[in-house]
């Protein structure tokens, strides 16, 4: 990101360094050693410092080429995963002018400042720029309960101050093509405008960015927690892709995305909830985390098993609306929020009958590529029934769209404490989550969707140590 | 589902001093670095005696003289504390490019000794982990230590498995920085054991956890100095 000092118009542009999140069970990080000094030249690429935790040490990188600024946390100390701790100056002569404005922790005024020797700008009215940011660039699984992901949460659009935020490059390019930055939404750390967002906005055609700055998955953030219990971080408020009185081009993501859920309009949906206890499934998760197995998993697993016995759940309407297709696997699809906007929905083939362990960590590989943009299509377009899962966010109830070409998509909301009334009037207390099924009438009925989410409920609810058979 | 990643393993019987292994693996990383697509590798090996220690070590770990050790000591780019390699334990590199593999240094650690415990299951050994202690113990004896580094998401450095090894050398120092729990071997519960029968064990235990069809290195994959 860029930070505008005052003083004069000038902009200075600085590069932030971020602890990185080398683990999504990781909430903060050892600074091992620098391997570079303030004052020292960074090429893009070049391992600045090495970041610790548990028996595993990472090398963190810059992304720019320029030069080591400051150093805001000093080898042996201690930062929260997505603090700042060091910036990176495009010149020589910047160096000073970052050192003499001497920040005021520009990035995390929730913890204590550095060393009082470090800089520090006294930036914007603190308002100008989001705190605490996590490793930017990266999806928001809606997906996982695991891990609550606080950190994942974009800043705002740059520039609540007014001004505009753009990399050199971009601003240079905006120049000679005529493009107006004002009107731009950048893709960057903190909305930052990148060469990349002006070369969009002309229609040429653009290359993905690498994650930017240290960024680790960025599902980053407290473990633990398990639905719901949202573990607090610095998170900023709400994502907003543009600004107030603004007007924000949908990127090439969501106009795809924006088709198919107008097409979802002509298909005769209609609803079905169920309320499931998790008791159980939440002591059997506790059981297996450790081997790796996510919470996204499980359910997928648990939803993959039970769509095998009712072969008319994972059925959808042919193409050209005459039929009833019956697809030949089971493949459960998993929506996956991107960060930049849009989602994806990445596949778990086969979840019948692929065993769980390997589904978790075909889960993983599979949000680790979509986070790097490298997922192929048939990762993401083979889905037969998809899951989207808000319980992350504490959420109790909410309905999702069915994706065109499959017969239903299941909603799962948060699981949580509930006084539960048994039959013969006992009062007992139990976890349950909400899900709710969204399904394409022509090819499910009442009756069929009722059944599915009975067997999901009992496997859940009775079983779900089978799940690992 | 999907068929199991390629990748390369270099197996090594006789001992080998610890740079010429280090140099190996920062070849290895290379290639992945120039292309993350390429395949992982692993390596096999047992060390000639020597003490390494991690980049963030303590030197008050070392109950010798650091101007007159022993043997080597070679401080190295990974996490963890001193360790001790010797023959008669097995040594395990892999060169992985974890964003294959979850993208979570944690949950690979985690990986790798769920690697060494199917490992002892198969043998009919109950091994476990240990709260906050990364490594596989077996009543309460640490038979396996595990300290890896990574760059762009592309591993180094991995576990060590004492097989048969004399214990002796690591009373010379504070293995991993923990005082108060004792290094162990495997011969200690299954004396007829070898590194030579353990070694298919470990690659097989490792394939299976890690999804890999290990394959010899083709002519143009060769090391140098291997």
């Amino acid at each position: 990101m860029t930070l505008l000092i005052p003083g004069g118009d000038r902009t200075l542009a600085t590069h932030e360094i971020f602890m990185p999140a080398l683990s999504s069970t990781m909430t903060e990080g050892k600074i091992v050693e620098w391997l570079k000094k303030p004052g020292d030249k960074v090429e893009r690429g070049e391992s600045v410092l090495v970041v610790e935790s548990d028996k595993a040490d990472m090398d963190v990188e810059s992304f720019n080429e320029g030069f080591l600024a400051a150093v805001l946390m000093p080898a042996g100390g201690t930062a929260p995963v997505g603090e700042t701790i060091a910036l990176i100056v495009e010149t020589e002569a910047e160096i000073a002018e970052v050192a003499a404005k001497a920040p005021a922790a520009p990035a995390a005024p929730a913890t204590p400042a550095p060393a009082p020797a470090a800089t520090a700008p006294a930036a914007q009215p603190a308002a100008a720029q989001p705190a605490v940011a996590p490793a930017p660039a990266a999806p928001v699984p809606v997906a996982a309960p695991a891990p609550v992901m606080a950190a994942a949460v974009s800043a705002p659009a740059s520039t609540a101050s007014g001004r505009v935020v753009a990399s050199p490059r971009a601003k240079k390019l905006a120049s000679q093509l005529g493009v107006a930055l004002e009107a731009l939404r950048g893709s960057g750390p903190h909305g930052r405008i990148q060469a990349e967002d002006v070369l969009a906005a002309t229609g040429q055609p653009i290359t993905v960015p690498r994650v930017a700055e240290g960024s680790g998955p960025a599902v980053a953030a407290a473990a633990a927690g398990g639905n719901g219990a949202a573990a607090s971080a610095p998170a900023p408020a709400g994502q907003a892709f543009g600004r107030p009185g603004e007007s924000v081009a949908f990127n090439t993501l969501q106009n795809a995305v924006n088709r198919n859920m107008v097409a979802s309009l002509a298909v005769p949906c209609f609803r079905v909830g169920y309320t499931i206890t998790t008791d159980k499934l939440d002591a059997f998760y506790k059981q297996v985390k450790g081997k790796g197995v996510t919470m996204t998993a499980l359910l997928a697993k648990a939803v993959g098993v039970t769509l095998a016995r009712h072969p008319q759940v994972n059925a959808g309407t042919s193409a050209d609306g005459s039929a009833m297709a019956y697809p030949a696997a089971v493949n459960v699809a998993v929506a996956v929020a991107m960060e930049d906007g849009g989602l994806i929905t990445p596949v778990l083939a086969n979840a019948d009958t692929t065993d769980l362990y390997s589904m978790a960590r075909n889960w993983a590989d599979l949000v680790a590529r979509s986070r790097t943009k490298q997922l192929q299509p048939e990762e993401y377009t083979t889905g037969t029934f998809t899951l989207s899962n808000l319980g992350m966010f504490g959420v109790d109830r909410f309905d999702a769209i069915l994706p065109p070409g499959t017969g239903a998509i299941l909603a799962v909301a948060a699981s949580r404490p509930t006084v539960v009334a048994g039959k013969d009037g006992s009062i007992s207390v139990k976890r349950q989550m909400q899900v709710n099924l969204t399904a394409d009438h022509r090819v499910i009925y009442g009756a069929q969707a009722a059944a599915f989410l009975k067997d999901l409920a009992q496997l859940i609810e009775t079983n779900p140590e089978s799940l690992a058979i | 589902m999907g068929p199991r990643l390629d990748a390369i393993l270099f197996a090594r019987a006789e001992p080998l001093a610890f740079e010429r292994a280090w140099q190996a693996q920062q070849q290895l990383q290379q290639r992945l670095f120039r292309d993350p697509t390429g395949p992982d590798a692993l390596m096999l090996l047992e060390h000639e005696p020597c003490f390494t220690l991690g980049r963030g070590s303590n030197p008050g770990f070392l109950r010798f003289d650091p101007a007159d050790p022993p043997w080597p000591v070679h401080r190295i780019d990974r996490g963890g504390e001193v360790t001790h390699h010797l023959p008669g334990q097995l040594v395990l590199y892999p060169v992985l490019n974890l964003e294959r593999h979850g993208a979570d240094l944690h949950l690979y650690l985690r990986f790798l000794e769920q690697v060494v415990i199917d490992l002892l299951a198969g043998l009919g050994l109950a091994a476990g982990r240990l709260e906050g202690l990364t490594g596989v113990w077996l009543e309460g004896k640490k038979v396996a230590a595990i300290g890896v580094g990574a760059k762009r998401w592309i591993s180094q450095h991995g576990l060590a498995l004492n097989v048969s090894c004399p214990l002796e050398g690591f009373s010379q120092v504070v293995p991993c920085g923990i005082a108060d729990r004792p290094v162990g071997r495997l011969v200690d519960w299954r004396p007829e054991l070898s590194c030579a029968q353990v070694r298919p064990l470990l690659i097989e235990a490792f394939s299976r956890q890690f999804d890999l069809a290990l394959r010899p290195p083709q002519p143009h994959e060769a090391l140098e100095g291997w």
